[in-house]
């Protein structure tokens, strides 16, 4: 830690992690829902949805805190100055927080916009961008005042700027269903495959750059690479959603070309991590830093370039439109582009900020392998559930419980292994939050 | 590759697919009221839209694909399991899913609400949204129909009831939906023209039955059906 106010950035981690916890205890419940009964009083009062959008919010809102603070943490050696204002940073992360229990607890008792990952309702949601507007502001300002721009400055502004502009398209009550989902992938679609690729993108640049020493030229010419292919494949590969909605057919071309190409921004981007870890310059000190990179490429390659590729040619989504694919798709795409990114970034800056240079690993190689293990296994188990339904639902027609009856051991499969993703968290964030200096220097 | 030649890379890949996302975003505004049949947009589907969102149903269910995948997608909801179907599983899911392993909410929705999201439905229900889902449509299913037939070496009355939706509601060999009893040994209580004529109009035969009438079989699936249903003995 080179400045002061890089240490805000180690609360908006702190305050990050019992959020994963949290997301990751409502998920079993889901698993639990899909293989055992839950029995009707119980439904009544806390039915599966609410469930579900409590999971869901849960990641955003983690994993948006995760990147403010990795902003946060990353601005000040950017631009070599402290944060325009710690105060506003403090205050930002207090009203996120705040904002998010409030609307977590009205979940409970039914206060919700109905609209599935966009549950937030007014005027919660105007806060939301109230609390959004003061981040970019402070973000911004810091910038403008060291005015020593970088790409990866500039990258990382700009995808987070272009996240706040999409969650406005989510806010409004569209009378046409429709048109209701066209623009609610505005907010979807391209957050994840446009705006968090590029704060990911951003990111990622940065901590490669500084753990394994290869030149800021070479990053930076990879960068623009990467977020180039990433905007051009995202941008118009939204049409892959624009299929069965009740858009014009040629959404079937648009939607099928782009989207076919987006794994190679991807791709790209594992191959260049790789090759800056092959020509590193530097030795590698915190292994377990590297791990996360390494594994994060990997992973966001194959959740979200191989698992997305599958199933987003019409021929074939046809078939798997709204099943367990999708689902499988989901968990393996946000856990390798997002949830690994996250840790990552905690695993560089958290130990930096308590000053320590050397941590230890021991804990944490475990929660990573334990973590990384499981959900692939997850991600094949809701995968073979998918393939079972687009099957009998979908293809022979057969009914909706009927086909989920032959999905239940696979459902309950899932369950069973996200009790070691559980544990598998339970020691990460235990060990983010009580990092210890490694006992022998390596 | 230099760094310039990079930096255009980014500019002219991100300008020319915003321009392509842009251009069909304006002719998807264009088209969409002859798709959606907007003009049958009416207050009471808009209403129909607030009630579904306030219960939150597309946190388990689908529609149009999109939501949770907890519960059936309600794309086709009213072609399925018709109005009466849908007032029975909101309004008294207890009684409903009382043999489902799997439960629905009661969410106390007033009646009109639920009219409303009948309304809603329906209206849903026609967007011309090239023909998903698969096992609604007409012209696949028959295909699905020959296909079982050919391969598997069921009866078409077999195929019909496979494919046809009556495993919605009706199972066989404890395979299947729990609204409607088995029908495992119908063949022993109803006789062929018995049953055809049961499909046809259930409560012409019994006045408390809750099953809709089958208005969308052919006149030779009807007799298939019967035929393979009274054989079950």
């Amino acid at each position: 830690m080179e400045y002061k106010s890089q240490k805000i950035a180690y609360w908006y981690f702190a305050a990050a992690l019992p959020l994963f916890l949290l997301q990751i205890l409502l998920g079993l419940y889901l698993a639990y829902s899909y293989t055992f009964t839950v029995p009707q009083s119980i439904v009544n009062v806390f039915p599966f949805a609410t469930a579900r959008e409590m999971h869901t919010n849960l990641l955003v809102l983690w994993m948006l805190l995760g990147f403010m603070g990795g902003t946060y943490y990353i601005v000040p050696e950017e631009t070599k100055s402290e944060i325009y204002s710690e105060k506003l940073a403090w205050l930002q992360l207090g009203a996120l927080v705040v904002i998010g229990v409030a609307a977590l607890v009205g979940f409970l008792f039914g206060w919700t916009k109905g609209r599935p990952l966009l549950e937030i309702p007014p005027p919660l949601n105007y806060f939301v961008v109230v609390g959004a507007l003061i981040f970019l502001f402070n973000v911004g300002m810091t910038m403008i005042k060291a005015n020593r721009w970088t790409a990866i400055q500039g990258t990382l502004l700009g995808g987070l700027v272009f996240l706040a502009v999409l969650y406005l398209f989510g806010i409004p009550f569209y009378k046409n269903l429709v048109i209701d989902w066209y623009y609610w992938w505005w907010v979807i679609h391209l957050w994840v495959e446009g705006a968090w690729e590029l704060v990911t993108a951003a990111i990622f640049a940065f901590i490669l750059m500084r753990l394994t020493g290869v030149e800021r030229e070479v990053v930076e010419k990879w960068l623009y690479v990467e977020i180039g292919l990433f905007l051009f494949t995202g941008i118009a590969g939204t049409g892959h959603h624009y299929y069965w909605i009740g858009a014009p057919r040629y959404w079937l071309w648009v939607g099928g070309v782009f989207s076919a190409l987006e794994p190679l921004p991807i791709l790209l981007m594992l191959i260049d991590t790789m090759q800056h870890v092959k020509h590193r310059q530097t030795k590698i000190v915190n292994r377990l830093t590297w791990t996360y990179a390494v594994g994060c490429a990997v992973l966001h390659m194959i959740g979200a370039g191989v698992w997305g590729f599958l199933h987003t040619l019409p021929q074939i989504n046809y078939y798997t439109h709204g099943s367990q694919v999708t689902v499988s798709h989901g968990h393996l795409a946000f856990f390798g582009a997002y949830a690994l990114l996250n840790l990552m970034v905690f695993y560089y800056a958290m130990p930096r900020i308590r000053g320590i240079e050397v941590y230890d690993d021991t804990r944490g190689k475990y929660g990573f392998w334990i973590m990384c293990c499981a959900m692939m296994l997850m991600g094949l188990f809701f995968g073979v559930a998918g393939v079972i339904q687009s099957y009998l639902e979908r293809a022979l027609g057969l009914g909706f419980m009927t086909a989920q009856s032959y999905m239940r051991l696979w459902m309950g499969a899932v369950f069973f292994v996200g009790l070691s993703f559980l544990a598998g968290v339970l020691i990460t964030v235990t060990d983010l939050l009580t990092i210890r200096p490694a006992k022998v220097e390596a | 590759m230099t760094r310039k030649v990079a930096y255009w890379i980014l500019l002219l890949g991100t300008v020319s697919s915003a321009i392509v996302f842009l251009v069909a975003t304006w002719d998807t505004h264009r088209q969409v009221a002859v798709l959606s049949n907007a003009d049958k947009l009416s207050d009471r589907v808009v209403a129909g839209k607030a009630a579904f969102q306030k219960y939150n149903c597309n946190d388990c269910h689908t529609i149009l694909g999109f939501g949770a995948y907890y519960a059936p997608d309600l794309t086709r909801v009213v072609q399925r399991i018709g109005e009466d179907g849908i007032r029975f599983r909101v309004l008294k899911p207890e009684e409903a899913f009382a043999n489902s392993w799997r439960k629905m909410p009661n969410v106390h929705a007033s009646d009109a609400e639920v009219e409303d999201m009948i309304a809603f439905f329906k209206w849903v229900g026609d967007i011309n949204n090239n023909d998903w889902p698969p096992q609604d449509s007409k012209k696949r299913l028959s295909r699905g129909e020959q296909a079982m037939v050919a391969s598997a070496g069921v009866s078409p009355g077999a195929a019909v009831f496979q494919t046809k939706g009556c495993m919605n509601c009706h199972s066989l060999h404890g395979t299947g939906g729990t609204f409607g009893p088995a029908l495992d040994t119908i063949g022993r209580t109803l006789s062929m023209e018995q049953i055809e004529h049961y499909v046809q109009d259930p409560k012409s035969v019994n006045p408390k039955a809750k099953m809709p009438p089958q208005k969308e079989l052919s006149q030779r699936e009807l007799e298939e059906v019967a035929k393979f249903l009274s054989s079950l003995k």
